[in-house]
């Protein structure tokens, strides 16, 4: 099968003196959870506009689908891959939910007829079909995002990005996002790749796989518990382990490995006899 | 500088289209210490601490910070005494920075205060040492920072009008750890200066870690004012009720306690969750 998403020899840099990306490679599979994670700064989210050809790379290749970026390629590119960004305030333009994600099936020239199914099943996926008629701006922060996702999913891309998608979220909010991904997952499996671009490390535990990026450099790659066991590595550039990896460190006894928040309430059980 | 709220009542509108938004808030934020403001998002939080600078003036009642007295009554010119001791910091500050270079953004403010540039320039260099942004990014577009630098410079053009009151608005949303860490510091570091700070926060961890002092708001009204241990020692039930989560090693402990766990106190922080797990473990052994 293609890779969803291959960078060779990535070189990029903002100004003369500072390189981000020095020969960066990274290859995604298609249907893979990919959790790209590193502190503020680190040049994940400049990563991600090098894929969807916002940035152009100085140097290397990036291919998406099997297709190589260029300026030929680009739109098609576009096309396969759907985005939700950071700020939910700054992604609406329809003057109700349902205007929203029509817009962009309107850009695709959806016929009118068809349009209204489309948005309905979109809804649907992240549960928020109630507030089809409702002013976005009515919403909470991850009722907006959840609407952002569904106006991405009515385009039916092949990836998905989510740039810091709930990082301005309060708990509750954060929760249902993260929980929608999940569906989403569960939904459809190997026919949707996703990247969640994160410093929250517990958000980071629900993917497939961990990419931890830091100055432009892939540091650590591998399943949440691998990554999760180097957390010295992990708090020298500044990221922090998830709850549950903090609490084992402290214990005593203490399992041998990365455990999420279930897994560890197990664990521990069978000790309070 | 304490804050007294006495008998605060505001409503947006007016006659039978008034809403009300405060409903007779009477309490009093602590001077020198950090008190945390939370409650679920339109509870109010925000409505409140737009009272301490004036923004907002009370429908009734009246706001006393300091020995200024804030009433429905008073002037937009008495006001810039009160802006003078309130530098309110908002959500996602960092989208209001203007200027071409990080020091010029930090000094406006001084500068529209009628200070001389070189007082400007001393008060924004000490602001932006205190933030912890290093030297080197001073002469920099602020656009060209990160988003945690970015913030930070927009924290300091508010410190660097070196105000005894703090109000900082979700200071810490979308920043990584470190910079949250980093927040953490500059508070403690403001309160050590004896600045009084207020701040509105959903993050029961960063409550718990850095707060003398909490208001908890619910539906317009105050309706818990004490420390935060107190506070994250309620029932349970309450914290359902007013839609409030627990610290996350709370939240963990209640977890092991329906499993059958007894613990003395809820554990409320990870250093006094795992000791107390320890503890339970080690007597049963």
């Amino acid at each position: 099968m293609e890779k969803a998403i291959t960078i060779k020899n990535l070189k990029y840099q903002y100004d003369q003196n500072q390189p981000l990306f020095d020969g960066l490679n990274l290859n995604i599979e298609q249907g893979q959870w990919v959790a790209l994670v590193g502190h503020n700064g680190s040049g994940k989210s400049t990563l991600a506009k090098l894929i969807l050809g916002l940035l152009v790379a100085d140097e290397g290749e990036i291919a998406v689908l099997g297709q190589t970026l260029s300026e030929d390629s680009v739109d098609e590119i576009r096309g396969q891959i759907g985005m939700v960004f950071q700020n939910p305030d700054n992604q609406f333009v329809g003057a109700t939910v349902a205007d929203d994600v029509a817009f962009g099936l309107e850009n695709l020239e959806v016929p009118s007829e068809a349009m209204s199914a489309k948005i309905q099943a979109a809804l649907e996926v992240v549960g928020m079909e109630e507030f089809t008629d409702r002013e976005p701006h009515h919403l909470s922060g991850g009722q907006k995002q959840r609407v952002a996702l569904a106006s991405v999913l009515a385009l039916e891309p092949k990836i998905i990005i989510l740039d810091e998608a709930t990082a301005m979220l309060d708990p509750d909010g954060r929760q249902m996002v993260q929980a929608t991904l999940k569906k989403l997952k569960q939904l459809y499996g190997s026919e949707l790749t996703l990247i969640t671009i994160t410093h929250d490390m517990d958000e980071a535990s629900l993917a497939d796989r961990v990419v931890v990026v830091n100055d432009g450099q892939l540091v650590m790659d591998g399943q949440p518990n691998q990554v999760f066991a180097q957390g010295a590595t992990l708090a020298k550039i500044g990221l922090e382990l998830p709850f549950s990896m903090q609490l084992i460190q402290r214990l005593d006894p203490r399992p041998q490995n990365y455990m999420n928040q279930q897994e560890l309430l197990a664990w521990l059980s069978p000790l309070n006899k | 500088m304490a804050i007294t709220f006495e008998q605060v009542n505001f409503s947006y509108g007016q006659g039978s289209l008034s809403q009300p938004i405060l409903k007779d808030i009477s309490t009093t934020i602590p001077s020198g210490k950090i008190t945390a403001i939370i409650g679920q998002t339109g509870s109010g939080k925000s409505t409140l601490v737009q009272h301490i600078n004036g923004l907002l003036k009370p429908t009734n009642g009246k706001v006393i910070i300091n020995d200024f007295e804030l009433t429905s009554q008073t002037k937009e010119k008495q006001l810039v005494a009160l802006r003078a001791q309130v530098g309110m910091v908002f959500q996602f500050p960092e989208s209001q920075l203007f200027a071409n270079t990080v020091l010029e953004d930090v000094m406006y403010g001084s500068l529209n205060f009628g200070q001389d540039h070189l007082a400007a320039k001393e008060a924004a260099q000490a602001a932006l040492t205190m933030v912890g942004l290093p030297s080197q990014h001073w002469d920099k577009s602020p656009f060209a920072l990160s988003g945690g630098q970015m913030r930070r410079v927009a924290i300091a053009g508010t410190l660097a009008l070196n105000p005894p009151i703090i109000v900082l608005d979700e200071p810490a949303a979308g920043l990584d750890p470190l910079g949250q860490a980093e927040l953490v510091k500059l508070m403690l570091n403001l309160k050590k200066q004896d600045k009084t700070v207020v701040l509105i926060s959903h993050q029961m961890d960063q409550v718990m870690t850095v707060a003398d002092w909490t208001l908890v708001m619910h539906q317009g009204q105050v309706i818990a004012a004490e420390t935060p241990t107190t506070l994250f020692n309620r029932p349970l039930s309450w914290f359902k009720k007013v839609h409030l989560d627990l610290p996350t090693a709370g939240q963990f402990a209640q977890q092991l306690m329906a499993q059958g766990w007894q613990f003395k106190e809820r554990p409320l922080t990870l250093e006094q969750l795992a000791q107390a797990i320890n503890q339970e473990v080690t007597i049963h052994e």
